[in-house]
């Protein structure tokens, strides 16, 4: 009885925990980086619309970061969704014994790998290209995506995986007995039951790609890009940025454009993960047919 | 005599062990037939063979053959000249012990398996639904609650709403694996009131546990026993003999 109150305080303890450092440390990046959110954190000296239409570079703004980070994001999640899904999908269904244990332990291998050995297996790739078929490869943004595609794919094919898994056996004999095709199964029934799961996973996987800078700074970022000119062009990213801001910056104001893009950064994760939540959520009622 | 399904030398194990070995049986398409025996003697088993529901478990390995009448046509369902197995299933519905509706709402319940199974469109999913919810009384209690969530209704009216989903599609067969088992005596009742009115519509199959029902439903009982078939008996005999406990007996 007394280990198991003392239990319940120690978990309530650590829920608290949580909270607080999370709280703390948003508190920390408001208290710093509000203050100098404004037209010219983003823009530097050129006007907002300029900027936007695409009329006049930025040089002293966080604005190609910014949009370096979401199109990398765009890439990223372009190249990791139906790979990491649709493997998910096949360990949950498909494979049996071997090759289940083989893709289960290439799977864990990946996911052990640290972010640096990824952005240095990119940049040996380039190498190799360029001494074999491509001697004008270069690091570059689709490189990055592609590294940090790799990154987050185990979390993706891992929560497709257990949210598929842990459906009951009873929705997938009910479809089964009322004639459903394997894909119609799949499609109506197996992955919008497990759709909130694998949203967690899109999610948690998105969160890695905005924040990681080691990945990109083997693989094709720079400190002034301007915005990214193409699939093969190099970018500005917001981690990069606050990364190198925080190791060379000069003057207070400077640091403080440190915080100012952290909190910037951590309020894009926030609305990507709304906006995603969202969206789930508004699918879900639908397959639902709830009113 | 006419026959709904035709079972020769049927045997089925899971994972190397039997479940049910070696059944030979005629099953009439009149009236309902009961199937009896201990917990574990495989009537589950012999029940999803009919719909070829045993093939979606792991370990599954099946010989021998069931014929039944598809399009006047005598057919053996394990055969290559079968119907697909998704259009098999369709044509012999099936009610589970448990209800299961599907996690959405009831509307959905009854219309997600006519757009994707028989590609109604929405008007006539629509009239299907009703027609069906009718047909088990369920119209009136859910009409104006149609978009809520399946599950927040009580078992009985849960199961109804199975049975309908299942009439919905139209099968040419019924089976029921213990459809009163999870639910209280009023609504026990209910399925069994549901269950008589669909008599002479279709060929109807149920597993039961409970003899008292099993009386008052059946008209042909197969008892098996560990996995063999033990007896079978019409109903007429059973009321030759000792009408209140031949059952008992029996079993």
């Amino acid at each position: 009885m007394r280990r198991l109150s003392l239990l319940k305080y120690l978990s309530f303890a650590s829920a608290a925990f949580v909270f607080c450092s999370c709280g703390i440390l948003f508190g920390f990046l408001l208290y710093y980086g509000a203050p100098v959110i404004d037209a010219k954190l983003f823009f530097g000296s050129t006007r907002p619309a300029d900027a936007l239409f695409r009329l006049l570079p930025v040089w002293d703004g966080i604005w190609p970061a910014f949009t370096g980070t979401l199109c990398l994001l765009a890439l990223t999640m372009l190249m990791a969704l139906v790979p990491g899904i649709g493997c998910g999908i096949f360990l949950a269904r498909y494979a049996t014994g071997r090759t289940k244990e083989f893709i289960s332990l290439a799977l864990d291998m990946l996911a052990s790998v640290p972010s640096i050995v990824m952005g240095l297996f990119g940049f040996v790739m380039i190498l190799m290209l360029r001494s074999t078929f491509a001697p004008n490869a270069t690091t570059c943004i689709s490189l990055a995506a592609f590294c940090l595609a790799l990154l987050v794919m185990p979390a993706l094919v891992v929560t497709t995986r257990t949210s598929i898994e842990s459906i009951s056996a009873s929705v997938v004999l009910t479809g089964n007995a009322l004639g459903f095709s394997e894909s119609q199964l799949l499609r109506h029934l197996l992955l919008p039951s497990a759709g909130h799961g694998i949203m967690g996973g899109i999610m948690l996987s998105m969160g890695r790609a905005a924040e990681d800078t080691a990945v990109i700074m083997l693989t094709g970022v720079v400190v002034n890009s301007g915005l990214p000119a193409g699939l093969g062009a190099k970018f500005e990213a917001l981690p990069f940025f606050i990364y190198y801001t925080a190791a060379q910056y000069t003057d207070h104001d400077e640091l403080l454009r440190g915080f100012g893009a952290a909190l910037v950064l951590l309020t894009l994760s926030a609305t990507l993960f709304a906006a995603s939540w969202m969206l789930q959520h508004i699918a879900e009622k639908r397959w639902k047919g709830i009113k | 005599m006419q026959y709904c399904a035709e079972l020769l030398n049927l045997s089925v194990l899971f994972h190397k062990r039997t479940a049910i070995e070696n059944i030979t049986v005629d099953i009439p398409a009149d009236g309902i037939t009961v199937l009896l025996g201990r917990s574990g003697s495989g009537k589950t088993t012999l029940l999803r063979s009919l719909n070829r529901l045993n093939e979606t478990f792991e370990g599954y390995e099946g010989t021998g053959s069931v014929k039944m009448n598809i399009d006047g046509k005598s057919t053996d369902i394990y055969s290559t000249e079968a119907p697909p197995i998704t259009e098999l299933r369709r044509r012999i519905g099936m009610v589970f012990q448990t209800p299961n509706p599907l996690p959405m709402s009831i509307r959905r319940n009854m219309q997600l398996p006519l757009h994707l199974v028989l590609g109604l469109e929405k008007k006539e999913a629509e009239a299907r639904m009703e027609e069906a919810l009718r047909s088990v009384g369920l119209w009136s209690e859910v009409a104006d609650r149609l978009d809520q969530q399946a599950t927040r209704f009580s078992g009985g009216q849960q199961q109804r709403l199975c049975l309908a989903r299942t009439l919905a599609l139209k099968p040419d067969m019924l089976l029921f694996d213990e459809p009163t088992a999870s639910l209280d005596k009023k609504s026990s009742e209910l399925i069994e009131e549901y269950l008589l009115s669909l008599k002479g519509k279709y060929p109807m199959i149920i597993v039961s546990h409970n003899l008292t029902q099993a009386r008052r439903l059946g008209s042909c009982f197969i008892v098996l026993k560990e996995g063999r078939l033990s007896r079978v008996i019409s109903s007429m005999e059973l009321f030759e003999k000792d009408p209140d406990n031949a059952l008992e007996l029996m079993l």
